[in-house]
């Protein structure tokens, strides 16, 4: 029996290779994901195990809750002393950390799409520096001496004896290079830019004089890090910790590789996506294959093969296809996680070309996946395979084993039904409690449940959909054009499917695309109504923030009547992350249109937090009721709730506080820094004047951009458009998966009517007309795929919109130009699949097709 | 009895000289065809028999231009084959040349209408309706013209064929055992409606066929034997073409 089904396999290459391409595809999604995250997660790994090494303990401020990236608050440079008089203690030495920008030989500043641009204190003791090594040069010494790290120098032509211009928190002023460093294997830590000063220098550059970010400690030999930890815990102030390197290294790489799991589920969702797709052209393909086989089965089933042993033979055939193709994917995820790499490298973050070695994980993920889903896709075929009857090999009519209709409409509509359900519950909620079932995971299955009740349905309105789609062809393409269009709709179900799944792609991007579109409108919107300021200066990249001096200097200047400063905080909201908005309380009237429905800005300078009136009513929150917001350095406080708005829009936060509670609970953060400043033209200044005096100002700020009205919405579109195009590029695995579906089942669909191709062309259709008929049917297929899409999107689109209200995404916007582009894209798709089998066709040897039985 | 289009006495509709087409190479060689040469009139109806394996498909296909020799010369009036591409190939077929196989004639997609006009349609030319209707009419088919073909019974079928393979007129139609699969009254029905084709219309029509009453149709039988003529004989019936069969051992 085995070898039987094998033998089918391998006398189908072509078949074979074509199906599992599709699966090959998925897998190798998945896979390339994973071994890309694992990459990242093994070069974090590294990198921190290198900075932490030959280190024993690590002494530092104490957090409530983990603030990541931001860093622990500084402590008082006596601890050291404490540390240094603990028995057992080597060598111990305080380091300052802050943000610091390195201008290249032209003046010009190196900024970094992505990574941070860091600064801090060199030790002075090399046993304490980690893996930091001096490529070149000596360590600098005095306040006008840096080390650069090696990728910043060698990508800018910096060398030990330059003179180059560094920004720190406090000034911009010229360093001479004396050591150009190393990271062990690395030139920089993760794309990041480094400059590293003498201990006394950063401290002043930070703002930190008399403090320490950290105190690094080794034992003397022999010493057992963690009694070293707990006996040095012992001296520390309250508010300062002592942790083993080891645990701090596992900490941080652990905090870095957390903040990248919403990349690889965000990566995932795409793959499963092309993944899902491909299970829709598996599934096609054996229906297809079953069908052709029927005769060959039913002569198994007369001659004594049980229905289970015809089950088998299809299955096994899946097995193979589902093997192979996961194998290869795997192999081929290695192209895609360096094809990812590359796509990080461009936008800025510098990840090693090393490749981490494929985790056991990924391939029983993989193999699981692509095995998995080519199996239980061919199940139904093979099932109904096993319904041939024995007869059926002495007739020469089909066995029609299909659904009917009527029970075809019926489960189509109930899974629907349930699917728009489980999507509308996901998305308003409260209709009815799912449990366990998180909203996201409710509204992706009802996603995949909609997918496959528009697939069933489909198959229903394919003849109507499909004549009308071909009623101006023959007009245009005589016979050609009516044969296409009765091809199409001869096998109502397989054209369904294949055009359902280039429906699920496409109806992707007609969701991003309408959800984009109403982003940028409500910004937009937000922007025109809410924004009073003639000018915003925001921050570039991840940078963190910048100087408030810039903001001070711009509100003492004549041009400006209203300057207000915006800050960035992370609070814990009982145990998960929320952020607000510091704002200055003072101007923000003249320069941001808040909506305050309750309470107002004046108390909101007293003390206390504003919130946004979606916030409010969601948490059942009434004016005076107060709020517990855990903050890194002051602890839990409760906070009284002192206004109501409605327009987060430019303020982007759904928490506003005073600047003075700002500065209380977020003191020496490192996040005392501007983050966006919204600035008013003074009455009567001219737009040039207004305009000359924020640049000027804003020349010594290498990391702020200056954007008037227009360029700030310009710019907020900008953004969307880019989450847009990344998107869309991994949509189009999708789409290449549901283009290939389309290639193999008109290839099989050729293959069935060779006979039928054979006698047109004998009675004189040319190559040519043989290749327009095959190219029409394929773009009638495909438009269906991409009307379909564009419905299954609208719905989508709109209803998400709806759903985003909370989030300031409060106006419809269908971009009819893209949606309709989608059809011509479609077309464009169906042309493309059609290259192959259209040409094949052409090719036949009418013969032969004559002769085929 | 009024004929449409007088035979021109005598005018060659396709001929074929010294004809050879060899399949495989070596050991597996197999003439095919062996030194074929052949003349086919303008208005007859020539049938051609022999035992299977004869060479009788083959040279059906070669004269009609789907199939090439290995050697020889075929000429459809007075054009050489030889000398055209695919493309003038086909355009030959879809002006000049009418077929009806035995089996799988129709295109199942299209109705018996566009079916006999699948020439004409691919051509894209138009068609003269009156013609159209005189042989639907003829050929009893007119009433069914708007049914698919699963729709329609096999003599059915084969009358919607043999419609199609005249409506465009051809210099010549090929007829590969085209009552082959037919009950004896649709094939006489069939067989009839061939010959009143040839003798009315002057239609020219070669046939293949196994059966000495369908042979008895045509004005001239032709007789193949391992890829050679090996006799013909005028104006048969039954019973004379049987004779010769058994003559030949076939
Ligand atoms: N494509 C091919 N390759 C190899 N040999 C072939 C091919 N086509 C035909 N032949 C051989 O050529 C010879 C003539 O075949 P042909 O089909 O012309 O016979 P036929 O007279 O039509 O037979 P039948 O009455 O059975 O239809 C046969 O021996 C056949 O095996
Ligand atoms: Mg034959």
């Amino acid at each position: 029996m085995i070898r039987t089904a094998l033998k089918t396999v391998f006398a189908h290459k072509l078949r074979l290779a074509l199906t599992a391409l599709s699966v090959m595809i998925g897998v190798a999604f998945i896979a390339g994901t994973f071994i890309f995250t694992d990459t990242i997660d093994q070069t974090f790994n590294d990198l921190f195990d290198d900075l932490f090494e030959g280190q024993d303990v690590i002494v530092q401020g104490e957090t409530e809750f983990d603030v990541g990236f931001s860093g622990p608050p500084p402590m008082d440079a006596d601890v050291l002393d404490a540390v240094l008089a603990v028995p057992g203690v080597e060598a111990a030495e305080g380091s300052v950390g802050g943000m610091a920008i390195i201008y290249d030989l032209e003046g010009e500043a190196i900024v970094p799409t992505g990574p941070p641009t860091i600064g801090g204190s060199m030790t002075e003791d090399l046993r304490l520096a980690g893996n930091v090594d001096l490529r070149d040069g000596r360590t600098p010494e005095g306040s006008s001496e840096v080390a650069i790290d090696a990728r910043t120098a060698e990508d800018n032509n910096i060398a030990v004896g330059d003179v180059v211009k560094v920004q720190t928190p406090t000034e911009v002023a010229e360093y001479e290079v004396t050591a150009i460093i190393g990271f062990g294997e690395s030139d920089n830590l993760a794309g990041a830019t480094f400059a590293g000063f003498e201990l006394a220098t950063a401290q002043r550059l930070f703002e930190l004089e008399g403090q320490y970010s950290s105190i690094v400690v080794i034992g003397e030999e022999g010493t057992n890090p963690d009694l070293l930890r707990s006996s040095i815990a012992t001296v520390l102030p309250e508010g300062v910790e002592a942790v083993t390197a080891a645990d701090e290294s596992a900490a941080q790489s652990e905090a870095l590789s957390e903040s990248l799991g919403f990349l690889q589920t965000a990566l995932l969702v795409f793959a499963l996506v092309a993944v899902f797709v491909a299970s829709f052209i598996i599934q096609n393909t054996f229906r297809i294959i079953v069908r052709q086989r029927q005769k060959e089965l039913a002569l198994m089933r007369a001659v004594g093969a049980t229905g289970g042993q015809v089950v088998w033979m299809v299955v096994i055939e899946a097995i193979v296809v589902g093997l192979v193709a996961s194998v290869l994917g795997i192999a081929f995820g290695f192209v895609i996680a360096q094809g990812l790499t590359s796509v990080m490298a461009a936008i800025g973050f510098d990840l090693p070309s090393t490749t981490a070695p494929l985790a056991t994980r990924t391939i029983i993920v993989g193999v699981a996946v692509g095995l998995g889903v080519t199996v239980a896709a061919a199940v139904l075929p093979a099932v109904r395979a096993s319904r041939i009857p024995p007869v059926a090999a002495l007739q020469d009519v089909d066995v029609r084993l299909r659904m009917s209709d009527r029970r075809r409409t019926i489960i189509g509509s109930v899974v629907l039904v349930a699917g728009v359900a489980l999507i509308l519950n996901g998305l308003f909620g409260d209709i009815l409690d799912l449990g366990p079932l998180n909203e996201l995971t409710a509204i992706g299955v009802g996603a995949l449940m909609v997918f496959l009740a528009v697939s069933m349905l489909s198959s229903l309105i394919v003849k109507p959909f499909a004549r009308f789609l071909g009623w101006p062809l023959p007009s245009v393409d005589n016979l050609t054009g009516t044969l296409a269009v009765e091809n199409s709709v001869r096998k109502p179900r397989r054209t369904a499917t294949t055009a359902s799944a280039l429906m699920i792609g496409l109806a992707l991007v007609a969701f991003f695309f309408i959800l984009g579109d109403s982003i940028k409108a409500s910004a937009g919107a937000a922007i025109e109504e809410g924004l009073r300021a003639d000018y915003v200066v925001s921050v570039t990249g991840f940078s963190g923030g910048f100087s408030p001096a810039l903001g001070e200097e711009l509100a003492a200047s004549d041009e400006f009547d209203a300057v207000t400063s915006l800050r960035f905080g992370f609070w814990d909201r009982d145990g998960s992350d929320e952020f607000l908005m510091g704002i200055d309380t003072e101007t923000v009237d003249r320069t941001i249109f808040l909506g305050v429905t309750q309470g107002s800005v004046a108390a909101l300078g007293e003390g206390g937090v504003m919130v946004h009136e979606d916030t409010m009513s969601d948490a059942g929150w009434v004016l005076g009721d107060t709020v517990p917001m855990g903050f890194a350095t002051s602890g839990l406080q409760q906070v009284p709730i002192v206004g109501e708005y409605t327009e987060n829009g430019i303020v982007s936060a759904n928490f506003l506080v005073g600047l003075d509670f700002y500065e209380e609970n977020f003191e020496g953060f490192g996040t005392d820094v501007d983050f966006v400043l919204a600035a008013k033209a003074a009455d009567g200044v001219a737009l040039e004047d207004s305009r000359a005096a924020i640049e000027a100002a804003a020349v010594d700020y290498p990391n702020v951009e200056v954007r008037d009205q227009a360029e700030y919405r310009q710019s907020q579109e900008d953004q969307v458009n880019q989450l847009l195009v990344m998107f869309n590029a991994l949509l189009i695995l999708a789409v290449i998966i549901a283009v290939f579906g389309i290639a193999n089942t008109l290839a099989l669909s050729i293959f069935e009517r060779t006979r039928e191709i054979g006698l047109l062309r004998a009675v004189g259709m040319s190559r040519r007309q043989t290749k327009r008929m095959i190219r029409w049917e394929a773009i009638i297929v495909a438009i269906i795929g991409a009307a379909l899409g564009i419905v299954v999107g609208l719905f989508f689109g709109i209803v998400v919109t709806a759903a985003m209200g909370a989030q300031g995404i409060d106006v419809l916007s269908i971009p009819s130009v893209q949606i309709f582009g989608l059809i011509i894209f479609g077309a464009v798709a169906g042309l493309l699949a059609a290259m192959l089998p259209a040409r094949r066709a052409a090719k036949l040897n009418i013969l032969e097709a004559i002769a085929y039985e | 009895m009024t004929s449409t289009q007088a035979p021109l006495t005598g005018a060659i509709a396709a001929r074929i000289d010294n004809g050879a087409k060899i399949y495989g190479e070596g050991d597996t060689e197999v003439r095919a065809l062996d030194g074929v040469s052949a003349q086919f009139e303008s208005g007859r109806f020539t049938a051609i028999m022999g035992p299977s394996g004869s060479g009788k498909s083959t040279l059906l296909h070669c004269v009609a231009g789907l199939d090439v020799l290995s050697n020889g010369k075929v000429f459809i009036g007075d054009i050489e084959l030889g000398s055209l591409n695919d493309k003038d190939l086909t355009l030959l077929r879809r002006e000049k040349v009418g077929f009806v196989f035995q089996a799988f004639n129709l295109i199942p997609t299209l109705t018996a209408r566009e079916n006999v006009l699948l020439p004409l349609l691919i051509a894209g030319d138009d068609h003269d309706e009156q013609w159209f209707e005189q042989v639907v009419g003829i050929l009893g088919i007119d009433d069914r013209l708007s049914h698919r073909p699963s729709e329609l019974s096999g003599g059915q079928q084969q009358r919607v064929a043999a419609a199609r393979a005249l409506v465009s007129r051809p210099a010549i139609v090929f007829a590969d055992e085209p009552s082959g699969n037919l009950d004896s009254k649709s094939a006489a029905e069939l067989l009839d409606f061939m010959r009143r084709a040839v003798k009315e219309f002057g239609q020219t029509i070669v046939m293949v066929t196994h059966d000495p009453v369908a042979a008895s149709y045509a004005d001239r039988v032709v007789f193949l034997e391992d890829g050679k003529i090996v006799d013909e004989l005028l104006d048969p019936t039954p019973d004379s073409v049987l004779d010769r069969m058994r003559q030949f051992g076939a």
